[in-house]
């Protein structure tokens, strides 16, 4: 059994005696002094688990004088009293100031229980305390944050009823507005926004403040004592992002703009004379326009596949998301490639299975990834066939993998892991491929992952590779367009 | 200009973009006149009343997206058809250009063939 030192103050010799006899037969250690500070030093340094106070040492019907003990150091300690019967009114105010338990005098020697209920009762007291003051200090280091934080925060119930605010957000939105509702914040709504009225679920919004800032708000949920969800939004300031967004947006609109202008003018007068609108051509100087017209298609090319690769890369476009079969991602793809491949003579499969599921993305753009790689595999494949086949991976909740395969040159082992990067090319000696810039791969590998799916590549170096782009599946209801 | 053709406006400030289009439109049987500012643009058509127009958007005094908005309001060009024909591609441009009630856009460089084809369907010859 687990001993405990047990401390008597007070000066009823009696009592004390009686109280040793208990709890020497239990094997508790004792100690006894008087009911002042010199006897609560002696607990102290006796190391008392539990503090036994005669009520005889105060005034009839005082109590305990609890803070004076904890003052002169008994801290921690549960403090007991010991009183006689007929001090009633000093009995019930030290229980009330906060005596964990009493014993009555004259002293039974029954005490052990009685003490160990109450050493029980003054830890679930210490720990009370305990957890109330790293509340109180959460609570102050919470503020204290929150206070200090330059970005817009608060706290709504599920009434949408404005339960906090930090200095920010009432620097923004103005003070006083604990109380009322949260939707009144942003816009001059009389309901909750859609945004909260749609999902109860944590959120991400942008809006534009009374401070003429743009702000990006997500919201966290957290459940109060009753179990209701309250939400707590916090804002950032995202104006400076949104301004080099803007100016980098313009700045490549304009250089695109001036880059393509001239090729637009040569393109012209090379098909004006190429049609012998500016007279006859010898043979020798169609052959020479045809490259010069042939250049600045690749070179308009490479124009747009930079612009593309800048603005996918920088993450400067929308999907236009939508409903997909994969037979209407692939009849965009036809039509691309399909002239492609009857100019080298190659065979250009297509395999659909039955029954495949939908995707959810941007129709141009899947095309663009599986054309890009497809129309790859048709640069680098001098005979046989190139074969673009769909199929499903059930694992989780299900993809749908394109897969393109090609009888090519494949692709050397050390390079299949690079040509994702931007500006990778594969360095060859047999084959000399000159279109490309090493934009297709990089930009269609951000394409396949906005969709929240991936792009990669295996190949064998002489027999052929094969490139395989996995989607997510459509997950809502089939029937519907 | 000869009677029964089909006169078209070519409004862009690159002037050897214009030059090259009034060839390559006179020789498929086009009239053509042609303008290099926004302004300029607006007193040709009202002067010459062209039977389709085609505007740059980034012009001196007053882009393609100001001048349609003024023809479109001018007794004399508001029927007229508008193709925008810029080196600017975004969809945000596009879908001014269909709102401001352009009959076509083309992104320069542009395919000839396509180009002339829209021509043709929207004057009819």
């Amino acid at each position: 059994m687990k001993v405990y030192k047990v401390a008597y103050l007070g000066s009823d010799n009696e009592a004390a005696l009686a109280l040793e006899a208990s709890l020497s037969k239990a094997g508790m250690p004792f100690a006894s002094a008087i009911g002042d500070q010199s006897g609560v030093k002696k607990a102290l340094e006796f190391n008392a688990d539990i503090v036994l106070w005669d009520l005889d040492n105060n005034p009839r019907g005082k109590p305990v004088p609890l803070e004076q003990i904890r003052k002169a150091g008994l801290v921690r300690q549960p403090v007991a009293v010991v009183a006689s019967r007929d001090n009633t009114e000093g009995l019930i105010q030290s229980l009330a100031a906060g005596a964990v338990d009493f014993i009555y005098k004259p002293v039974k020697d029954d005490l052990l229980p009685r003490i160990i209920a109450a050493l029980n009762v003054g830890q679930k007291q210490r720990r009370i305390e305990w957890y109330q003051r790293v509340i109180e200090d959460t609570n102050k280091q919470l503020h204290g944050i929150l206070s200090t934080l330059k970005d817009p925060a608060y706290v709504v119930s599920p009434e949408y009823q404005i339960l906090y605010m930090n200095r920010a957000a009432e620097e923004i939105f103005g003070e006083g507005l604990r109380g009322g509702a949260c939707f009144h914040l942003f816009y001059d709504r009389a309901d909750p926004c859609e945004i909260c009225a749609k999902s109860k679920g944590p959120a991400r919004w942008r809006a534009v403040l009374k401070n003429g800032k743009s702000y990006r708000f997500v919201s966290a949920l957290i459940r109060n004592e009753r179990g209701e969800v309250e939400k707590i939004a916090v804002g950032t300031d995202v104006t400076p992002d949104e301004e080099v967004r803007k100016i980098h947006k313009t700045f490549i609109s304009n250089v695109s703009h001036d880059l393509r202008t001239p090729l637009a003018a040569i393109d012209q007068y090379v098909n004006i004379m190429m049609e012998g609108l500016a007279g006859e051509l010898t043979y020798e100087q169609k052959q020479y326009l045809s490259v010069i017209k042939r250049s600045s298609f690749r070179l308009g090319n490479i124009i747009e596949n930079l612009i593309d690769a800048n603005n996918v890369l920088s993450g400067h476009f929308k999907l236009k998301m939508q409903v997909l079969t994969i037979e209407e991602i692939f009849s965009v793809v036809m039509d691309r490639l399909q002239s492609q491949a009857d100019d080298k003579g190659i065979t250009l499969q297509v395999q659909v299975p039955d029954d495949l599921p939908r995707v959810y993305g941007d129709k141009a753009r899947i095309a663009q990834v599986i054309a890009n790689v497809a129309g790859n595999s048709i640069k680098f494949t001098e005979q046989g066939m190139v074969q673009i086949r769909a199929g499903f991976m059930p694992r989780d909740e299900g993809r749908l993998i394109v897969s393109v395969e090609d009888t090519g040159i494949g692709i050397p082992k050390e390079d299949l892991g690079k040509i994702f990067e931007l500006f990778y090319r594969v360095e060859n000696d047999n084959v000399y491929v000159e279109e490309g810039a090493g934009l297709g791969l990089a930009i269609s590998r951000e394409i396949a992952r906005t969709h929240g799916g991936t792009l990669w590549a295996e190949s064998l170096e002489g027999m052929g590779s094969a490139f395989h782009i996995a989607l997510p599946v459509h997950k809502g209801q089939q029937s519907t367009e | 200009m000869e009677e029964g053709k089909k006169l078209i406006l070519v409004a862009d400030d690159d002037r050897d973009l214009v030059t090259a289009l009034s060839i390559r439109l006179r020789a498929a049987g086009y009239g053509v006149v042609g303008a290099h500012d926004g302004d300029e643009a607006y007193s040709v058509a009202q002067e010459n009343k062209p039977d389709l127009i085609i505007l740059d958007v980034r012009m001196p005094s007053g882009g393609g997206f100001s001048s349609i908005d003024r023809m479109k309001h001018s007794l004399t060009t508001r029927n007229t058809p508008v193709i925008f024909l810029t080196a600017f591609d975004d969809n945000e441009m596009r879908e001014e250009a269909n709102r401001l009630g352009a009959a076509g856009y083309f992104r320069k460089p542009f395919n000839d063939a396509e180009f002339m084809a829209a021509i043709k369907k929207i004057l009819g010859v």
